[in-house]
Parts: structure tokens; C-alpha cells; sequence
């Protein structure tokens, strides 16, 4: 097998413990993981207690973010965000909220059934999202389609952090931004963290 | 993560430790710390043509 293929081969495995364990945090809220989840979490993160408050239980419970993208985001009125990531949805509602009915908010999701429940998440709050299944290397949207991408521990996640990078230039407007909060290691990781699908998707 | 983004074209490229983050489990804690995982907000900015 050449590197290539293992990489390959790695990287299948990883999608699948991935959506395994975020799909996990979706229908069991209450377990525990090796992060903290839920409005715990978001609020260690500074996310307004109004906002948890007003969005639906099922969108803060599943919170799986580690950090607060909003707070450096500056989104206004009529602005198009792409949330990258968009799990059950909390961040895109926020979102929605701070670009209003002339805005428009896109989410990616790996897993199918995220996109679903982020969608329902949203209608509950009377705002909508168009969402999109798909990988991060090969954001299914086109070109200069949004004016800012968010996204919440999300590309940590990935193999290929230099093609998401890409991804995210090429999908944003000329003079359009990222806010994005994410896990960044200050040390090469080990090789046996590296082969551990559930560590990386830790 | 920083150099990448430049790489990619991005401009204005800021990061700041995201205050309180931690792991929950301890086990991955000790890990986090050893490898000195943090986390960050990243905000960068695709130059406008022209």
C-alpha cells in the first residue's frame, strides 16, 4: 500500500468515527465526552444566555463548538455566511439572527442527518438555512458565494487543513472574511495520536 | 494554521487564545497540555480585486 492509499484509508476511517461521534452528541446529549458540550459549553465561551435562551434546545444541547466564532465575526445586516461545519445548527442560527431576513445563511455538514436537524433546528426560530452535505476539502458551493465563513472546531478535524484553507478563499466574495474558532497543536502530534481516529476526532 | 491561510491568500490574518477552553476528560487534558493544544479565533480577511 502506498502512502497515499494509507492516507486514503486513514482519512475513511476518520469520516466514519467522526459522524459517529457527532451524530452521538446529536442523539445523546447527556453523555459525557473528551470535550464539553451543551450550553456548558457555550457558555464558557461567552455565548449571550439570550441567545441560548431563545434558540431550540435541540440546536444548544448538541453544541459541540470550542469557541464563539460571533465574537470576532461582525456580521451585519444582509450579509450571506457560510457556516462551515454547521452540526445541529446553533451557530447558523445566530447567524441568522445577526443578518436578518435580508441575509442568508448556508451551512456544510459531513453527515446528512446534521443538515436535517440543523434545518428543523432553524425553522423553529422562524429563520431557514440551506444546507448542504459535503467535505470541507470540496465545499459543494461556488465560487465567491458567501461574504464570510464561520466555522467551530471544525477543521482541526481534517487531513488536509491546507485544501480547506483553499476551500475557504475560494468560496468567499474579494474582501469577504473568516471568523473561525478551531484546535491548533503547538507540537507535531505523535504518530500513534496521528493513526487514532478516535483521538483526532477528539 | 496561520501560515496557511497566508498561503492561501488571506490577509490580515489575526488569531487569539480562546479564554477558559479546556478538554473535559482529564486524561486528555494532560495530553492537550503536553502537546500544547489550544484554542484559537481566527479571523482573516480575502483581499478585494481591484
Amino acid at each position: 500500500m502506498t502512502g497515499a492509499d494509507q492516507q486514503a484509508s486513514l482519512e475513511g476511517v476518520l469520516k466514519d468515527e467522526i459522524l459517529r461521534m457527532y451524530q452521538e452528541v446529536a442523539d445523546n446529549p447527556d453523555a459525557e465526552f473528551h470535550f464539553f458540550h451543551g450550553r456548558e459549553a457555550a457558555e464558557m465561551f461567552g455565548y449571550d444566555p439570550e441567545w441560548l435562551d431563545r434558540a431550540p434546545a435541540g440546536a444548544v444541547d448538541s453544541f459541540a463548538g470550542v469557541g464563539n466564532p460571533h465574537e470576532r465575526a461582525e456580521l451585519k445586516p444582509g450579509e450571506t455566511v457560510l457556516d462551515l461545519g454547521s452540526g445541529a445548527g446553533l451557530d447558523a442560527i445566530i447567524a441568522s439572527w445577526r443578518v436578518g431576513p435580508e441575509g442568508r445563511v448556508m451551512g456544510v455538514d459531513l453527515n446528512p442527518s446534521m443538515c436535517h436537524k440543523a434545518q428543523a433546528n432553524l425553522a423553529a426560530t422562524g429563520v431557514s438555512m440551506e444546507c448542504h452535505e459535503g467535505r470541507m476539502e470540496d465545499i459543494p458551493l461556488p465560487d465567491a458565494s458567501a461574504d464570510v465563513v464561520i466555522s467551530n472546531g471544525v477543521v482541526n478535524l481534517s487531513f488536509r487543513k491546507r485544501r480547506v484553507t483553499e476551500e475557504m478563499f475560494r468560496v468567499l466574495e474579494p474582501g469577504g472574511r473568516i471568523s473561525i474558532t478551531d484546535i491548533v497543536s503547538g507540537r507535531e502530534l505523535s504518530q500513534s495520536i496521528v493513526n487514532d481516529p478516535k483521538l483526532w476526532a477528539a | 494554521m496561520f501560515e496557511l491561510l497566508e498561503d492561501a491568500g488571506f490577509t490580515d490574518v489575526r488569531t487569539a487564545v480562546v479564554p477558559g477552553f479546556q478538554f473535559r476528560m482529564e486524561s486528555t487534558r494532560n495530553a492537550a497540555e503536553a502537546y500544547g493544544v489550544k484554542a484559537m479565533m481566527i479571523t482573516a480577511t480575502k483581499p478585494a480585486e481591484g
